[in-house]
């Protein structure tokens, strides 16, 4: 299907000019350009969202042209049930990090606001790129702005958080360079994505790929052994570029898993299953068990972060319709809860000038209207059913019982463990006695503040209690993934027949038919 | 009639002197008479192959080199003077402005 | 070998530089200082044209006097970039030898001179012509190096460019020499006919080969023949060392391909080992010594050194894949990654130059301390040009290692591109560390009371040529790349 116009160009092109036009203003305006760019942005990008096809297994909305003629590398787009969401979600956010950067930063606006617009464009350019070439440089592109959103307008450790945020997610990615050439060469000369989901390739090259998208990939996400340069991140970054880096920066770690991981290497996906649910559960339970240490609450929303994105790689792993669609869900379900989280951080922290839960306790009484945000968001992070968090987590867990019990009960304790360091932390925000001295500098949220943080009680309710809409856009993408791993594994003559769509597609998943409407809480 | 074999061993005798004198040499005009060693090694291997050819290119390539050894000779006077008048000094051990 | 008129037309633009430099060298005595500017204008001029006709020449190839003369494609690609990085040199040096209170004239013959060696160098089919191609360019850049005569640490940098390029020349010319007495001939095209399937069977051609690596090892600064470039680059005028930097290298590569490829590509085996080993130490040493530097000038220099390493990973893939396509995406892979590295790294160098203001040097990486504050245009620049060195999209210097790692997988050196790759991220931590020191150190004391940086409008040219290039051919790499590689030579 075609679209008469060429949207997604428009969402990363629109940014764009906004960045032209907030170094071409005054420093003073700055922050309104910007805000206009990101809310353009927003608008262009809700069409898509009925315009979305829900039954089309393809990708919609595909924009192609030649970008370089030797190699083959060209500037395709397009979007499927699994980025849309994930784009969304970015263009939601977006607006919603300048306003709570309107006050927050004060030094060099202009620059601030350009480093925003130049993110949204590069992640949004991640989410849609069809060619790897392309999704390299779009991948790649995001480290310096937010190298410099960390190192320039972050708290006082900055200059090492940034340079290790820096230096950790660039020696993933180098290997996934030379990965993306080696896939070039041994399939069929193309960089074209859905061509290369198409190939099969020798399984010892499928492991060694693997591995190379895995340093990549679980850099980002961050997976556990390399998840520490994560709170530091945190920590230091402003808030918008914590918001940034929790919400969509991780997001893209598991979305190269399921859009390139996944179709490209079905054969080494398999083979590393036990790994990845071993390092996912252990993310879960370590990440929740370092929050319940945590008395800043950045940190410890930080650590919350590898607890809930551990819940995307189980679930990405389990190559069953539950699984991946509960990942997908939790991408952005994590995206909108952490985001939220980390909007009252910033908030408090404007007034309070501390993050530490010591100094900013008993906030019910000044601040009644943050109290009862803080209190919704954290209860959605916790995964209470009738918010967004449950869905996923739920789509995940009943997605990893279909493989093993021992797991999901393992990863169940994580649900546990962030319900003990979600309440405890609420608790003392919100319940405790306040210290004398932070009184007078409480003051509860002004318009502003309630604007930035209402559109996102508003999403988590939504999705909480009406998921569906968003699963069944995801329902024909995710079955297309799973159609490419499961045959290669129980038939691997299947894959000699060289038929682009292997028939299993459609027969298989007869088991997986009660998957179609899995959730009602 | 000298075979080749010979002029090749004094020509590669003589480079390997001028190396050698560029690396061990402390006076800056002693390493510029190395350099020229090595450049006259390498005239007398042209000289020698061209008569051993019967091809007049390497003599042609001589005339060249020593016209070439000339202007290099006259650039780097120019320069030990210059740093002569500077640095009161010739020797390269005092060149020390510039770490190694 | 009868002399055709017809052939001076082939080297027109070689004459017309020649002259050029000529004329300056004569008018300089008797132009009064105020109007030394007149002398930059007469040299681009004469840029322009020999772009023109050099442009026209690119597609009909041509040789002159025997042969030993060839104006192909492949001359043509490096004379168009010299061309462009001498304009940015002079255009460079306009402003720079003010603040330098250097008013010499011969200055823009002496670069117009070592231009036309270099462009004798990568024309040239014959070592001869090779020979003198270089020694004419070397010569000019001895002097031009110790320019600053009041300053005993240019002189320096000077004698030492001198003696160990003279010592490297005299190791090229007996690498020569014994070339010709194993095949009996200076012309690239015979040597290559004489030495055919027979491969090393003559110890005389073993020793030529590894003389001429060493000889073009110096001047291309690979490790470990590379100890004079930090303190060259680091003691020279500014504007010497961009052009140094960069048009010496380009043109010495030229040179060295056309060598290697055209002349001895029937021994491909044996000096692709021999680049093998330089380039990764050259990759592990310049990237590494270049962590430690305190001096921006010595860190672009190692930084260059580290650079020509990614370029020999061009070089040793093509000798790998051999006479396949493979060789040809080597090469071009080479031809690309200079013209791009051209870019940035003259970027750099001007940033570098236009922070020599008053009392500040501008050239310790603690002079670049709050940069972002002081001219925020210049270090927005300086951003741009350290992300590309460092080779992240989208910008030019990605584009350059992303073609030399093709060739490198396509020819089954993966483990080099791997290696390489690392490399690549340790070199971002001293790049990044100049961003880091513009954009998130508030300016001290010295910098803070240091005068209003403002670009002269030919400054301004230049920053904004090196920056739409490496932005533009980042974003859109099409008609470079076409250029490359319709301009390749063939490895046969």
């Amino acid at each position: 299907m075609t679209h008469a116009l060429p949207w997604l160009t428009l969402l990363i092109v629109i940014p764009l000019a906004g960045t032209l036009a907030v170094f071409l203003a005054k420093e003073t305006q700055a922050r309104l350009i910007a805000l206009a760019a990101t809310i353009v942005n927003l608008l262009v990008s809700l069409p898509l969202w009925w315009l979305f096809d829900a039954s089309s297994t393809g990708m919609q909305f595909v924009e192609q042209a030649v970008w370089v003629s030797a190699p083959p590398i060209r500037y395709h787009l397009g979007l499927d049930g699994i980025s849309l969401p994930l784009v969304l979600m970015t263009t939601a956010l977006l607006p919603l990090c300048v306003l709570i950067s309107w006050k927050a930063i004060t030094t060099r606006v202009r620059s601030f606001m350009a480093m925003l617009l130049i993110m949204e464009s590069a992640m949004i350019g991640v989410f849609a790129a069809l060619d790897f070439v392309l999704f390299y440089v779009f991948w790649e592109a995001m480290l310096i702005p937010m190298y410099l959103l960390i190192g320039v307008w972050g708290g006082p450790n900055r200059l090492y958080a940034a340079i290790k945020f820096f230096l950790y997610t660039l020696a993933g990615s180098v290997l996934l360079l030379v990965a993306i050439i080696v896939l070039y060469f041994q399939g069929g000369h193309t960089f074209d994505i859905l061509e290369l989901s198409r190939g099969t390739y020798s399984h010892s090259l499928q492991m060694w790929l693997f591995l190379a998208f895995f340093a990549a990939f679980a850099v980002k996400v961050p997976m556990f052994p390399f998840h520490t340069w994560l709170p530091d991140a945190h920590v230091e970054a402003p808030t918008a570029g914590s918001v940034i880096l929790a919400s969509v920066l991780l997001k893209m770690g598991g979305y190269g898993f399921v859009r390139l991981s996944l179709p490209m290497l079905p054969d080494a996906s398999k083979t590393f299953t036990p790994l990845m649910v071993a390092l996912s559960i252990v993310a879960i339970i370590y990440g929740a068990y370092m929050a319940l240490a945590q008395a800043d609450l950045k940190k410890l929303i930080a650590y919350s972060s590898v607890s809930h994105m551990g819940f995307v790689t189980l679930g990405l792993f389990m190559f069953n319709q539950q699984g991946i669609e509960g990942a997908v869900m939790q991408m952005v379900n994590h995206g909108i809860t952490t985001g939220a989280l980390f909007l009252c951080v910033g908030a408090i922290y404007e007034r309070t000038h501390s993050r530490m839960i010591a100094d900013n306790v008993g906030l019910t009484k000044p601040m009644p209207r943050y109290a009862t945000l803080l209190v919704i968001f954290a209860l959605s992070s916790l995964g209470l059913p009738g918010t967004n968090s449950f869905v996923g987590e739920f789509l995940v867990l009943a997605g990893t019982f279909l493989w093993s019990k021992l797991a999901t009960a393992a990863a169940s304790l994580g649900v546990i463990l962030a319900a003990a360091y979600i309440l405890w932390m609420v608790q003392r925000v919100a319940f405790g006695v306040p210290s004398p001295q932070h009184l007078p500098k409480l003051k509860d949220l002004d318009q502003r503040e309630m604007a930035t943080l209402v559109p996102l009680v508003v999403l988590i309710f939504w999705i909480g209690l009406f998921p569906n809409p968003l699963l069944s856009r995801m329902h024909a993408s995710v079955t297309t993934v799973i159609a490419r791993v499961t045959p290669a594994s129980t038939t691997v003559s299947a894959t000699m027949s060289a038929q682009p769509h292997p028939v299993p597609a459609s027969a298989d998943p007869a088991s997986l038919a009660p998957a179609g409407e899995p959730s009602q809480p | 009639m000298v075979h080749v074999s010979y002029y090749l061993i004094l020509s590669a005798v003589v480079f390997l002197t001028g190396v050698v004198g560029v690396l061990i040499r402390r006076n800056i005009i002693a390493i510029l008479l190395s350099v020229e060693l090595m450049l006259n090694a390498t005239n007398i291997n042209f000289v020698a192959f061209s008569q051993h050819l019967q091809d007049l290119g390497g003599q042609v390539f001589v005339f060249f080199a020593l016209t070439v050894a000339a202007a290099e000779v006259a650039v780097g006077l120019a320069i030990i003077i210059a740093l002569h008048r500077a640095k009161n000094t010739i020797n390269v051990e005092e060149f020390n402005l510039l770490k190694w | 070998m009868m002399f055709a008129p017809g052939d001076l037309l082939v080297i027109l633009p070689e004459l017309l530089v020649i002259t050029a430099a000529c004329l300056v060298l004569g008018l300089d005595p008797v132009t009064p200082p105020s109007r030394k500017d007149g002398l930059a204008w007469l040299s681009l001029g004469t840029l322009a044209i020999c772009m023109g006709l050099t442009a026209s020449q690119m597609s009909t190839p041509a040789s002159a006097f025997g042969g030993i003369v060839i104006v192909d494609a492949y001359a043509c690609f490096w004379k168009l970039l010299l061309y462009f990085v001498t304009g940015l040199t002079v255009l460079l040096s306009c402003s720079y030898l003010k603040e330098e209170r250097l008013y010499f004239g011969e200055y823009y013959g002496f670069v117009l001179l070592a231009l036309s060696g270099m462009m004798v160098m990568v024309s040239a089919a014959d070592l001869l012509t090779i020979y003198l191609g270089t020694e004419l360019m070397s010569l000019s850049l001895y002097v031009m190096a110790g320019l600053k005569r009041a300053e005993p640490r240019s002189l320096e940098a000077s004698a030492k460019y001198f003696v160990l390029g003279a010592f490297s020349s005299g190791i090229l010319l007996y690498g020569i020499s014994l070339l010709y007495g194993a095949t009996g001939s200076t012309r690239l095209p015979a040597i290559a006919a004489a030495i055919g399937g027979r491969g090393l069977d003559d110890p005389l051609l073993l020793f030529a080969t590894i003389l001429l690596a060493v000889g073009f090892g110096f001047k291309l600064a690979v490790v470990p023949f590379h100890m004079w470039t930090p303190d060259v680059y680091q003691g020279a005028p500014t504007s010497v060392t961009a052009f140094m930097a960069v048009a010496s290298k380009a043109a010495s590569f030229g040179a060295f391909l056309r060598v290697f490829v055209e002349g001895l590509g029937g021994l491909k085996a044996n000096w692709t080992e021999i680049f093998l080993v330089l380039c990764v130490v050259t990759l592990i040493l310049g990237n590494i010594v270049a962590l430690v530097q305190t001096n921006i000038k010595r860190m672009l220099a190692y930084s260059s050194i580290a650079h020509a390493g990614y370029a020999l990973i061009g070089v040793v893939a093509a000798g790998v894949a051999g006479g396949s396509t493979g060789a040809r995406n080597g090469i071009a892979g080479v031809m690309l990654y200079l013209a791009l590295y051209a870019f940035m790294t003259f970027g750099a160098f001007s940033i570098v130059a236009m922070l020599r203001k008053g009392g500040l040097e501008g050239e310790e990486i603690e002079d670049f301390t709050g940069l972002a504050t002081r001219h925020p245009l210049a270090a927005l620049l300086m951003l741009v040009f350290m992300v590309s060195l460092a080779g992240i999209p989208p910008t030019a210097g990605f584009i350059g290692k992303f073609y030399v790692f093709m060739a490198a997988v396509e020819a089954g050196l993966t483990w080099l591109a791997v290696l390489a790759l690392v490399f690549a991220a340790i070199s971002a931590y001293y790049y990044l560390r100049i961003v880091m020191v513009m954009y998130m150190r508030e300016p001290g004391e010295l910098t803070a009371t240091s005068p209003r940086l403002v670009p002269s409008p030919a400054l301004s040219i230049v920053l904004a040529c090196a920056v739409a290039g490496v932005v533009l051919f980042g974003i859109y790499p099409n008609p470079i790349v076409n250029l490359a590689t319709h301009a390749v030579l063939t490895l046969k």
